[in-house]
Order: structure tokens, then sequence, then C-alpha cells
């Protein structure tokens, strides 16, 4: 465990730096608390304010979890129907790769306009952007499978789906996985964008919010608290991975 | 058993002879290799044996049927350079995957079962639970006979199986596959550019060359069995062997059929 801990020591000694060099900067030149909050302000800020940040914390995992779950059963889908059905997937994919050149950001104003102010404009914007690495990656995963594999199971009588099902899947699953930690930062973006072009809670809608009422150091919190949020979830995924995709074979362990 | 009869395999846009009127057959219990130099075609050869791939010319027997046929009902094991298994799997249910999709209806613990027999006939019992990347290149390649045997084929078909092992580890895997050979009565075709592997291993080695890729001639090995290290010593193992090379040599230079 201490070598885990001598790991990561140099990384907590730098930030802790960084921190110590900006509240002495903040200090020292007197700036202005809307312009920088020193991190001593924002910590403050973080503990009295922490009921509002926690209940907009909830709301905005809400949309990042359904988003992204959403995302991942609609890449899922597509990639397993384009392996499967040789046409289909011709005439689909490179629709899907020309849409994925839609600068899907824009497309936010149009879903509030269609579904409201609620969960369900971020759900579909966090869908939009957050499908894509998980159908591209788990494709990729459905293809690459050996082929004298397929050929071994095609040779005693298995079918295209028996092939998918015993050989394919099973080898797209940490290809998914590396599809599902992008799609994850991308919920998390997706919500707060989302947030941004209309909302009435959320952590997003705090930004934007306290920024236009110069409360920067609630700004600040509130980024905080997003970073926090997109971390946890990331490895949350990958914790899943973890337990789920024991069979890959270890990265070799670091000195 | 296996006889196949003028193959031809062209590729479809340019007709590229890729292997050019082979006459091959293999009795039954035999043990025949084919020898060449890479790109000779024999891989593609053993491919089209297997039935996975089809000939363009030519038909082939095995066991009176043709290779999709003979591989459906479970005639043929197919081993390849790679171990090709699946790494989601640990060692004893890869053996029996084949099983899954061959026997369908038949009892999981029947299969489960006759899985452990066949790690036990290659010596892995003791890692039936080992992931695929818990074992050593050796014995990944000894599970993947086990899938193979796991069929109960007639033939065993194998495509250069030790191609990826250290030298030391092939040729105990040569002992090994002697000891199985015997002890199963298969016919095994072997695939291999290696002279000294399969003199020490096949009762006929058919020699191919290039240019076009052809059988050049069929030597018998007259050796005794069974062969162990000191087999390698005799002097007809060298003279076989000089004569294989010379063959190959004259194959690979000449470009006249």
């Amino acid at each position: 465990m201490s070598g885990g801990l001598n790991r990561i020591l140099p990384a907590i000694l730098l930030i802790a730096a960084v921190l110590l060099a900006w509240e002495l900067l903040i200090r020292l030149l007197h700036v202005q608390e809307f312009v920088l909050p020193a991190p001593s302000a924002i910590a403050q800020t973080m503990i009295a304010r922490q009921p509002e940040l926690f209940a907009a914390a909830l709301i905005t995992s809400g949309e990042v979890v359904s988003g992204f779950l959403l995302s991942a059963l609609v890449g899922i889908a597509l990639a397993l129907l384009i392996a499967r059905f040789d046409r289909f997937g011709r005439a689909l994919y490179p629709l899907i790769v020309l849409f994925q050149n839609v600068p899907k950001i824009a497309l936010a104003p149009l879903f509030i306009l269609w579904f409201g102010y609620d969960l369900s404009p971020k759900v579909a914007l966090i869908v939009v952007i957050a499908f894509f690495p998980v159908a591209l990656d788990m494709l990729a995963g459905l293809q690459s499978v050996d082929p004298n594999l397929v050929a071994l199971l095609q040779s005693v009588g298995a079918g295209r789906t028996e092939i998918l099902r015993r050989a394919q899947i099973p080898h797209s699953l940490p290809y998914l996985m590396s599809g599902l930690k992008i799609a994850i930062t991308l919920s998390v973006i997706g919500a707060i964008v989302g947030e941004f072009a209309g909302a009435s809670a959320g952590l997003g809608y705090i930004i934007q919010f306290a920024s236009t009422q110069m409360e920067t150091s609630l700004v600040f919190a509130a980024l905080v608290e997003v970073s926090i949020l997109g971390v946890f979830f990331y490895y949350a995924v990958e914790a899943f991975e973890h337990v789920y995709i024991d069979w890959r074979p270890k990265a070799a362990s670091q000195p | 058993m296996a006889t196949g009869v003028a193959v031809d395999y062209t590729t479809r846009r340019q007709r590229n002879r890729v292997l050019n009127d082979i006459h091959l057959s293999v009795p039954k219990g035999g043990f025949v290799s084919l020898l060449g130099p890479s790109g000779c075609g024999k891989s593609t050869l053993l491919k089209v044996l297997s039935g996975l791939l089809q000939p363009s010319e030519g038909t082939i027997l095995v066991g009176g049927m043709t290779p999709v046929q003979a591989a459906r009902n479970r005639r043929i094991g197919l081993v390849f350079q790679e171990p090709t298994l699946m790494p989601w799997k640990n060692a004893i249910e890869n053996v029996g995957t084949l099983m899954l999709v061959a026997d369908r209806g038949r009892a999981r613990n029947d299969i489960r079962d006759h899985a452990r027999e066949m790690l036990r006939l290659v010596g892995l019992e003791h890692a039936a639970t080992r992931m695929p990347h818990e074992l050593s290149g050796g014995m990944r390649q000894r599970v993947a006979i086990a899938r193979a045997l796991a069929l109960d084929p007639e033939v065993l078909m194998m495509d250069e199986p030790f191609g990826a092992l250290d030298a030391i580890t092939r040729e105990d895997m040569c002992d090994f596959l002697l000891e199985i050979w015997q002890r199963t009565q298969k016919t095994i075709v072997l695939v291999t550019h290696s002279i000294e592997e399969a003199v020490f291993l096949s009762r006929e080695v058919q020699v191919m060359g290039t240019n076009p890729a052809r059988i050049l001639e069929a030597v018998p090995i007259p050796l005794p069995y069974p062969r162990d290290e000191e087999t390698y010593a005799r002097a007809e193992f060298g003279e076989i062997a000089t004569h294989l090379r010379r063959l190959l040599k004259h194959g690979h230079a000449g470009k006249t059929a």
C-alpha cells in the first residue's frame, strides 16, 4: 500500500504547491474575489453552500447516468446490427460517421425547443454526443476477432448469430469498455452543456447563474464539484470493467 | 483416408495458381507432413483439405465426404499456429467450446467431463481452471490440441502448430504429439517448414515447391516408432533430412514444372 502512496505522493505535493502559490498571489496582489477567488474562499463557499451544490450535483448526476446508459444501449445496439447484418451495416455506417461530424453541442438549443427544460433534452444531447465512441469501439472489437477462431466455429456448423454470441461479443467487451470510458466523460460534458442551454437546476445551471451574479467563488465551487463528479463516474466505469472483464491480461505492473 | 485428387486453387480475379494439380492421399491412421518454404501454399492446401477454403478445381474426399461435410460431422480436428483460445474462458471451457456448438443438446456436465478427459490426455488436468494468459505457450497449444481431439475426429489437421514455440518446447511438443498419435490412432496431417520436425514425426513427408506451388515428391520415412532423442542420431535420419533439403532447394530455385 505504501508503494501506492509513494506513486501518488508527487502529484499531491504538486497540487498542494499550486494551491499555496495561488493563495499567496491572491493575497499579495489583492485580487478581487469576483475576478479570481483564493482557494480558501472557494473552500469556504463549498462548505457554506454545500446543500445547494449537493442538490445540484444530484440532478446533474441523474442526467449523466441516464444519458450514459442510453448512449451505451444505442451504441451497443448499432454495433451489433452493423456487425450482424452486412448490408444494413454498409448503409448505416457512413451515415453514423457523417453524423459524427455535426457539432453536436449546436443541437442543444433545438433539444430545448423540442423537449423542454427538464431531464429529456439533456439526455438527448448526451446520447448524440456519447453513443459514437461506444458504437465505434464495440464495432472494432466485434470485427477484430481472430478469423481462425471464427473458422473453427464455422467448421463445426456455427451460424452468424452463434459466432457473434460465442466469439465476437465476448471478444469485443474490452473494446466496449474503452468506448464506455470515453462516453462517460462525454456524458458529463453533455449534461453541463445541456444545462447551459437551458435549465432550472444542476451544476451547469449554478455555474452559469453564479457567473451572471459575479459570485465567482460559487462558480469555482461548482466547477470543483463537477470535476469530482466526472472523476467519480470515470472510476465507477473502470471499477465495473475490473470486476467483469478480469480475463484481459493485466498490463505489466509498474515498478 | 483423405484422398485429395487434383486440387487447384485460384483467386477470384487474377486466377493466380496458388496450388497446382495436387494429388495427395493420406492413409487412415497415418502421419503425413506437408513440408515446404513459406509461401509455397502448404497452409492453403491444409485449408482446402479441412474445408475452410473451396478448391476451384478438383475434388477432395475426407472419409468419403467433402471436407465441409466432414468438418460438420466432426471428422476433422483443426490446430493452428496460434492456439486461438478464447481468452475469456479457462482451459476446460476452451476445450469444450466446439462441443457446445457441434453437440447441441448434449448435457453441459457431460461436455465438461469429456473436456476434462481430453485435458488429462494432454497432461493438463491440473490446469483446468487456469485462464489462457496464465498458461505457457506450449500449454496453450496443448489446450488447442485437446479442443481438437474433443470432437473425436478421424483426422487431426495441424498448421505449423509448434511454429510459435521456442526450440526446446518444440521438441517436447513433438514427443507429446507422437504419444498422442500412438494413443489415439488418429490420422494426422501436419504443415511444417522444419525438416527435422517433419522427419522426426511423420511416416511420410510431402515435399512442396513454389512456382508453381506443387508437390515435388512424397518421401516415406522408414524410421521405426516409437521415436525419441536417439532417432535424431540415426544415420537414416541424416540421410533423409539431406535428401529433403536438396529437394527443397531444387524446388525453390527451379521455375520449370
